[in-house]
């Protein structure tokens, strides 16, 4: 069995456009959810609004498809309500940040044992291209034309410093470095969070000279850095750059968790 | 096994061409019968996946798969399954 017999047939092709990310996030997670074993009956996927919400609808197992930003409370219920299922959440820079901030930092802080998958596409993609809290500085999106002035929001330190128990970031390029932080956070008990930067050629790309694919996935490359890197940069006094995204594994810590099955 | 894109599903993103290390997947020029610029093969006996799952038992590489956004690459199973003699140049 590998990760292609998770999708339902039937639905695909799905709806996501031309080079959109969200469907290599799908991909990988699936791939970890299959190397853990899981079967279709004990797995959830539950996710908010927004393109990077559409992901369960494509997947053979129980999902449930919430309010805008109401993903994670739903899961809280999902869980503590069964905490046999194992529960994999769906969800945007959009809903996550933006609308469902408060029950992001809240899910962090209580720990419970979900597995939360953030495609960030920098951008509120389905809705036309308004800026998010996760829109880089000078961006250019509808609400936005003059070039995004506020500072952006990172998520992965939020839920470091909330109290997640397991935190990595990686794009939607590295493939094999996602797989591994997705199954690491299904591994984890706990709340973990993996955010993936993914490519939004159409509403991000489109209005920011990154109109190509391939364009954008280089941006994409080429504007982060490993976090052992700046590690390295810091031990040796040189300056760390300021307008790169760090990746990799921020934090792997054994905190008391809620939702663990005795 | 036998590397197959499925023109049904491909959009014709490109993604695969960026990924594969033996540059199999490379750029279409003729449209299909949904108006989509689907990527062209070169010598796709020369995957390893194609060559050596049978032996290891187990998906090798497998990254434009991972990578597909539309679910369109995966292995055939080809009958009868011979054995083929390809030049893997670095």
């Amino acid at each position: 069995m590998s990760f292609e017999d998770w999708f339902r047939e039937d639905r695909l092709p799905h709806i996501y456009c031309t080079g959109c990310g969200n469907g290599t996030v799908i991909n990988c997670t699936l791939e970890a959810v299959e190397q853990m074993g899981w079967t279709v009956d004990d797995t959830v996927f539950i996710s908010g609004i927004g393109c990077s919400s559409r992901a369960p609808g494509y997947i053979k197992t129980d999902s449930l498809h919430t309010t805008h930003g109401r993903a994670l409370a739903f899961a809280t219920g999902v869980k503590l309500a069964n905490p046999r299922l194992h529960v994999v959440v769906f969800t945007g820079d959009g809903d996550l940040a933006a609308i469902g901030g408060n029950h992001f930092i809240h899910a962090c802080r209580r720990n419970i044992d979900l597995t939360v998958v953030c495609m960030n596409n920098m951008i509120y993609g389905m809705t036309g291209g308004q800026g998010s809290p996760c829109t880089p500085v000078g961006a250019i999106s509808t609400t936005t034309p003059y070039g995004a002035a506020e500072p952006v929001f990172d998520l992965s330190e939020l839920a470091v410093t909330a109290g997640a128990n397991y935190v990595a970031r990686w794009t939607s390029y590295h493939v094999r470095e996602l797989t591994k932080a997705v199954q690491a956070g299904l591994e984890t008990p706990g709340f973990s969070f993996i955010e993936a930067l993914t490519q939004c050629p159409t509403a991000y790309g489109r209005r920011n000279k990154l109109r190509q694919v391939s364009d954008m996935v280089q941006y994409l490359r080429t504007s982060v850095i490993l976090v052992q890197k700046i590690q390295r940069m810091r031990e040796r006094g040189e300056p760390v750059p300021e307008d790169k995204i760090p990746v990799g594994e921020f934090v792997r810590r054994n905190r008391p968790a809620m939702g663990v099955q005795k | 096994m036998k590397l197959v894109i499925d023109e049904s599903r491909c959009k014709g993103c490109n993604l695969c061409t960026m990924v594969c290390p033996y540059h199999i997947f490379q750029e279409g020029d003729r449209l299909n019968e949904r108006g989509i610029i689907v990527p062209r093969l070169d010598r796709p006996e020369r995957c390893p996946n194609c060559r050596l799952q049978k032996l290891y038992g187990r998906r090798l590489c497998g990254a434009c798969a991972l990578i597909c956004p539309d679910q369109a690459i995966h292995w055939d199973e080809e009958k009868p399954y011979e054995a083929q003699k390809v030049v893997i140049e670095y």
